[in-house]
């Protein structure tokens, strides 16, 4: 069960939420992604807005910050950080203030604030917007105070006016000198008090006297504001950091009036936000033409172009590389809750089943992700835990579970030659896995032969065969203890042969063998091709084969430098040259048969094969069969690495492979040839009305599911006739679906024009007497 | 009963194959993951056959079980 805590964990792992450096630096966390993202676009009242929400004194801060999210912009090593001071001038020069507050009832806690320096004014400003009662106790002219500090201000003061006139209207000012024994008056009249260090350092505490992360001194006194001092011991003032204190200690006053801990929960966690940088191009730092006091003023069109190099700095490197990840808009820290929410909902829709079973559990998203998160690992327990609690889908997985049912059944199932008492047992096992024993039988046998003959006399002599499923549907459907059971019948096989090393030729076998069944000594068939010699393999080829590739390596083996290591060696001395695509090898990208994808979801595993096709020019060396058919049953050309090593029975590059019904018959097929027995052809009395075969597959319709429903319907009359066409339409439900086939008679046999299927149980449709259905199901529900 | 979902055969006159006469418009209970709902489907009177035409099987009745399925 994904708990809180594992949820956090997983929460705090994706960064995508994080602000940009360009924040995290600003003392008011302006959001200037959206700032300059609106100024970008020319909407210069909604970036003013944005301004306006977060700056305190906005003009003023505006002429005279001194910009330290600019020191953290990563445009900085690109052509120069973006002139974010300038864009916030530019911005306020060009605009005029629509802000509107809402009216807010006074809070009851009196706030004081002494001092006019630019932290003292903040909290002033900040307080006064909450609607606390603010005094402000100065000694002077505020305009005059500040301008001793911040000279520069006298050429623009009509905007010092501006922002302290909206200021006033909310403060109180009185006219005070105050002394130490005040401030202690003070502090027993007000909720809160705030002393400016800047322009009363006389009775302001040294700096280190106060806890930075609250600026609170003593009784409810807040102290902040202090002027910098450089290397050379001289005196100054810094904007954002007095600015960036004043805010901080007002936060301070607030908790303290209302009695409330200083320190929980004050600031929130974030993650570094990584932002990959690599493919980023340099574009220069636009220099305004024009200044106005001092500051520099962009036109709207260079303000356009200015904001325009902004990175927009995000994460999101596993969505950008995944069409999973982008289907449901969101990225692993939304979809981690999503799926946590979906996994604890008592009532309503589990609207996260299909984000769960969507995915390929191909991982690529964790290699990507600097802190290697992992949907794979999220997207496996949940779909354990909702077989656990009996909410996994049943469409979802059972039509592949059945598949891999047929591949462990008697007909399929095949250990060859059978362990003979006394003879020495065999050095290696060979598991060509149930997909290419599907679709590449000769080729399976051929290798066989090779190897077997290549390995006679060595120390490594003997070879035996097993062909059957590893067990991977079940673990990728969420069914650990099937998966188990599989994996029980794999090691008593093992052990009946003595146990040999188990050479396999799937990568998802080798991934399933090595996470099931740790123990077994398993190595990738072609890391023991790549070390034997070559020179007797075939040269002949049935087809002319491409002499360059562009390489893909299967999901499972991403982590298995063996294997992509034995393919590239084995194309190389077999003359070929292979390209390296973008995601390769370590960050390989899936084909959509992974993680049983392309049953729950067949069009989210189209996409995913659309995309990866499109990552790979010209033809494609695939060391996975199921790689290898699915490129090619989207029209691109592919070549599986047998092609290359038993280039006399090749496979055209172009050819598609079997389809579902066949791959189940071409299993038995080939341990019928290798028991040297024949078996029919399934069907040869049953006819398919052109472009059905497609059709079937599409809806997971078999031929031997026609074949059995046209049996059974004939035999039981589970027919009606349609008079206008002279079809009949009949049902058998053999498990959990009915299947409907249409259908004619004919000489030989029967010619169906169309088939169709569904989970629902409709009494009267599928052989059982209807009233008896109807009986037992009424029954058990009551 | 008017308040039912209907479905009728996409096209054509229909004969029960066991019985030898029309299908007829009929109330049949249907179930799906412990949901049992009541439709109106062409069924013979007599023996209680049942057609599901290939549009309700590919259309609505999909769309319900896999509503249902999310439950």
């Amino acid at each position: 069960m994904l708990d809180q805590d594992s949820l956090r964990r997983y929460e705090a792992q994706c960064t995508q939420d994080s602000p940009p450096q360009c924040r995290i630096n600003c003392p008011f966390s302006l959001d200037c992604r959206a700032f300059l993202t609106n100024m970008a676009c020319g909407k210069l009242a909604a970036a003013r807005a944005i301004l306006e929400r977060h700056l305190p004194l906005p003009h003023i801060m505006a002429l005279i910050c001194d910009h330290p999210c600019e020191q953290a912009c990563l445009r900085r090593d690109f052509g120069g950080a973006i002139a974010l001071h300038h864009l916030e001038f530019s911005c306020l020069a060009q605009t005029t203030s629509a802000e509107r507050l809402l009216p807010i009832p006074p809070k009851r806690h009196k706030m004081a604030v002494v001092g006019a320096g630019l932290a003292a004014l903040t909290a002033a400003w900040d307080l006064s917007r909450k609607s606390y009662p603010v005094t402000l106790f100065v000694d002077g002219e505020i305009s005059e105070l500040l301008l001793c500090q911040f000279p520069n201000l006298e050429e623009a003061r009509a905007w010092l006016e501006e922002d302290l006139k909206v200021l006033l209207r909310k403060v109180c000012v009185e006219q005070k000198t105050v002394t130490r024994e005040a401030l202690v008056t003070l502090a027993q009249d007000f909720a809160g008090v705030f002393l400016d260090a800047s322009t009363h350092p006389a009775l302001a505490p040294a700096e280190a006297a106060v806890d930075a992360s609250t600026w609170h001194w003593q009784d409810g006194i807040c102290v902040a504001g202090w002027r910098s001092l450089s290397p050379t011991g001289h005196t100054y003032s810094l904007p954002s950091r007095q600015a960036g204190q004043g805010r901080e200690a007002a936060l301070t006053m607030e908790r303290v009036a209302g009695k409330l801990s200083l320190t929980a929960e004050r600031k929130k966690r974030y993650g570094n936000l990584h932002t990959d940088c690599t493919q980023v191009e340099r574009v220069q730092r636009l220099e305004p033409q024009t200044t106005q006091w001092g500051c520099a003023l962009y036109s709207q069109e260079e303000a356009r172009q200015e904001a325009s190099r902004c990175l927009q700095c995000q994460c999101l490197i596993c969505v950008e590389n995944c069409p999973y990840l982008q289907k449901y808009k969101g990225y692993p820290k939304v979809y981690a809750r999503q799926i946590h929410n979906n996994a604890t909902i008592v009532k309503g829709l589990h609207t996260a089943n299909a984000l769960i079973n969507g995915c390929a559990l191909c991982d690529q998203c964790s290699r990507l992700c600097p802190e290697h998160f992992s949907m794979a690992e999220l997207c496996l327990a949940a779909r354990e835990e909702m077989v656990a609690r009996g909410q996994m889908p049943p469409s979802a997985h059972e039509f592949a579970l059945e598949d891999m049912e047929q591949a462990q059944s008697p007909g399929a199932f095949l250990t060859w030659p059978k362990p003979k008492p006394g003879a020495s047992p065999p050095h290696w096992l060979f598991f060509p896995g149930c997909q290419l024993s599907a679709s590449r039988g000769e080729q399976v046998l051929a290798l066989f032969a090779w190897l077997e003959q290549k390995l006679s006399g060595s120390d490594q002599a003997g070879l035996a065969l097993c062909l059957a499923c590893c067990g991977q549907p079940a673990h990728w459907a969420g069914q650990r203890k099937l998966f188990e059971e599989q994996l029980a019948r794999l090691r008593d096989v093992w052990q009946e042969y003595g146990k040999p090393t188990i050479l396999t030729a799937c990568a998802s076998c080798l991934a399933a063998l090595r996470e099931g069944l740790p123990d077994l000594p398993v190595r990738s068939v072609w890391e023991l091709v790549d070390s034997l010699e070559l020179s007797d393999l075939p040269k002949e080829a049935r087809f002319p084969l491409p002499k360059t590739f562009s390489v893909h390596d299967p999901c499972a083996a991403r982590d298995d430098k063996g294997w992509q290591k034995a393919i590239r060696s084995l194309a190389q001395k077999l003359g070929y040259t292979l390209i390296e695509p973008k995601c390769t090898a370590e960050t390989t990208s899936c084909c959509g048969y992974g993680g049983l994808v392309w049953c729950a979801q067949p069009e989210t595993a189209n996409s995913l094969v659309a995309d990866r096709i499109a990552q790979l020019p010209g033809d494609v060396l695939a060391s996975c069969v199921m790689c290898r058919d699915r490129f090619v049953a989207q029209d691109k050309a592919c070549w599986h690495i047998l092609d290359l090593l038993l280039p006399h029975l090749a496979v055209a590059g172009t050819q598609r492979g079997p389809g579902l019904a066949q791959r189940r018959y071409q299993r038995s097929q080939l341990k019928a040839r290798i028991l040297g027995q024949t078996i029919r052809p399934e069907g040869e009395e049953v006819a398919l009305a052109s472009d059905l075969a497609e059709t079937l597959e599409e809806q997971h319709i078999l031929l031997s599911d026609i074949i059995t429903a046209l049996e059974q319907i004939e035999a039981k009359t589970l027919w009606c006739l349609n008079k206008t066409n002279n079809h009949r339409v009949g049902a058998w439900r053999p498990r959990k679906v009915t299947f409907w086939v249409e259908y004619s008679k004919t000489e030989h046999g029967f010619l169906v024009h169309d088939a169709w299927c569904h989970r629902m149980l409709v009494p009267g449709a599928g052989g059982e007497d209807a009233e008896t259905v109807i009986a037992r199901e009424q029954s058990s529900s009551s | 009963m008017g308040m039912l979902p209907e479905y009728r055969p996409d096209q054509g006159e229909w004969l029960c194959g066991r019985c030898k006469i029309p299908l007829e418009q009929g109330k049949v209970p249907v179930f799906y993951l412990n949901s049992a709902f009541d439709v109106i489907l062409p069924r013979c009177p007599q023996c209680g056959f049942t057609l599901v035409p290939k549009s309700l099987a590919q259309g609505k009745m999909l769309e319900v079980e896999s509503l249902l399925e999310e439950k």
